[in-house]
């Protein structure tokens, strides 16, 4: 069976001739949480941009659902079933939390959208009460509900995120990460990078470790935190002394 | 002191306000200062002559409307020559702008621009003289509305013809799709792309509507003072001081800024004389920016 959302030895770099995702190959199944973890500059936002059309491809294939979607442009992946959430800068500043909704609605039916901005507001009801509010004066963790709600408002079948949890109180982390178990167990299929690698795992099914813009590792979430070729890898990120 | 002088402003404000629209808009989702932006309102003005040329050989004299200048071809061109502006807008971008933005560099498209000014300028010169043409040459009488205030027929008509572009244009800003897509790429072109926005598709809508209200200003140079290859170069520095004052993308704020620009220089003229009307738009826009740098609408972003 064709995987949800696949790359296969993909190349792609900012500049001509200075790769910054040098062969990566993920597969993701349908439903599944896949955590990309690796060390800081490894290419990890590099690789989900790539997938979400934003930095130029030179090689390999990203497959979604078994059709072929390298080098569509971005603005198409949302009508192709693929969401993306930016780490920063992930919510339209001086547009208000509703018109954020409705401007990422386009691809919509019209008579759909208001219904589906309600169905948003029910899944995240501190956005509700702000509605009218401008996304800019939103706090973090009520940003990165928006940036959420904002990116499933289309029903995606794949939604990647890169560090939501990034800068939040340990509050907002925990209630980011239920939030996304709840996705999933809504029928999405989720691609997560993150720092915050124990939180991650532990909603994971499974996650690649990314060192240098390739594949080093691949493990299930549950074992990963204790495998000792990934402390080697991933030095610098445990705080727990693992070993 | 003679109230005249606001109804002046008024007037000389708004076409201001009208050719300001494209300039912010242009550069709140294109990233460049189109310094050809004057001469669209100069071919917007000569295209709607020409088509009132074309409609008059086609159907002979039409009596004018009323007490107007002009009858309904100027009408009818006028809206003509709205779209030929904002198509040539489009072209320019295709032949031009656009291939220089692939590459990157925001001065090298600027630079592109004042290029683009003079050959568009060049070719009016070429093809109708520098000399000043008119839709018509018919005197209005100008009619007292109080305060020692009076206003032609012509001047009551495009005022409110610029009441009802400028108020449509900020219901598209801020009701219609296509406004709200203009207003998310203007403030995160990427993150546009992310939530499905083409991008390509809201340039050539920002060409078209800069286009097409720098053609409506145009027209309203034409007919209430006269028309000449220089007439948008000249009234380059106060749009930009007009979009800049009214904050960057800011649509009310552009119109806004145009009022205030043109109340002070007809103000100008009145107090300390016409040759320093060109300085008032510089002044004013240096003075607001040091008190309030992003403008009067515009809005800091973190
Ligand atoms: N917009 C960009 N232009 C050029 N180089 C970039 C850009 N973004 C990231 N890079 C480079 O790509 C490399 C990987 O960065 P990134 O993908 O952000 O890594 P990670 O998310 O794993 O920390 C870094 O060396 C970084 O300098
Ligand atoms: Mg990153």
């Amino acid at each position: 069976m064709a995987a949800m959302l696949e790359t296969d030895g993909l190349v792609a770099g900012y500049e001509p001739g200075l790769p910054i995702v040098r062969g990566a190959s993920i597969r993701v199944e349908p439903q599944e949480i896949v955590v990309i973890l690796g060390p800081n500059g490894a290419g990890k936002s590099s690789l989900i941009k790539a997938i979400a059309g934003l930095v130029p491809i030179s090689g390999g294939a990203v497959r979604l659902a078994g059709v072929e979607i390298t080098r569509v442009p971005a603005h198409r992946m949302v009508q192709a079933g693929l969401a993306f959430v930016p780490q920063t800068e992930n919510v339209f500043p001086l547009l208000s939390v509703q018109d954020n909704l409705r401007v990422s609605a386009g691809g919509l039916p019209r008579a759909d959208t208001a219904a589906r901005i309600e169905e948003m507001f029910a899944l995240f009801p501190d956005l509700a009460r702000q509605r009218r509010l401008m996304a800019g004066s939103l706090s973090g963790g009520q940003r990165q509900m928006l940036a959420a709600a904002r990116a499933l408002i289309v029903r995606p079948r794949v939604l990647m995120l890169d560090e939501p949890s990034a800068g939040l109180s340990p509050r907002f982390v925990e209630m980011v990460f239920a939030r996304l178990a709840e996705i999933r167990r809504g029928g999405v299929t989720v691609v997560l990078v993150e720092q915050n690698a124990r939180a991650a795992l532990a909603i994971g099914d499974r996650a690649y470790v990314l060192v240098e813009g390739r594949v080093a590792h691949e493990a299930p979430a549950a074992t990963l935190w204790d495998d000792p070729v990934v402390a080697e890898l991933y030095l610098g990120q445990r705080s727990d002394g693992g070993r | 002191m003679a109230l005249q002088f606001l109804l002046n402003g008024l007037i000389e404000g708004s076409m201001i306000g009208l050719g300001a629209i494209g300039v912010t808009l242009t550069y709140a989702i294109l990233r460049f200062s189109n310094f050809a932006h004057g001469d669209f309102m100069a071919w917007g003005a000569y295209s709607t002559l020409m088509l009132v040329g074309l409609i008059g050989s086609a159907v002979g004299t039409v009596a004018p409307i009323g007490p107007l200048s002009f009858g309904w071809p100027l009408i009818l061109a006028g809206l003509g020559g709205m779209v030929f502006t904002g198509c040539l807008a489009l072209l320019l971008d295709w032949l031009l702008f656009a291939r220089l933005r692939a590459r990157g560099q925001a001065i090298v498209v600027v630079m592109a621009s004042f290029g683009a000014s003079m050959a568009l300028r060049n070719l009016l010169e070429f093809a109708f003289t520098s000399s000043p043409t008119y839709f018509s040459r018919k005197i209005q009488i100008a009619r007292p509305i109080g305060l020692g205030i009076r206003i032609t027929p012509d001047q009551t008509v495009l005022l409110g013809m610029t009441l009802v572009l400028v108020v449509g244009m900020h219901l598209l800003m801020t009701y219609s799709r296509t406004g709200r897509e203009m207003k998310a790429v203007s403030q995160n072109p990427a993150l546009a792309r992310v939530v499905g926005i083409d991008l390509d598709r809201i340039v050539r809508m920002t060409w078209l509507i800069g286009g097409a209200l720098a053609s409506a200003a145009g027209l309203m140079v034409g007919v209430l003072v006269q028309i000449r290859p220089l007439m948008g170069l000249d009234m380059l520095l106060p749009m930009f001081a007009a979009a800049i004052l009214g904050g960057i993308g800011s649509v009310p704020g552009a119109v806004l800024g145009g009022l205030v620009i043109g109340l002070s220089q007809a103000a100008s003229v009145q107090l300390v004389g016409a040759e320093w009307r060109q300085a008032v738009a510089f002044v004013i826009l240096v003075a607001v920016l040091l008190v309030r740098p992003t403008g009067l609408f515009g809005v800091q972003e973190r």
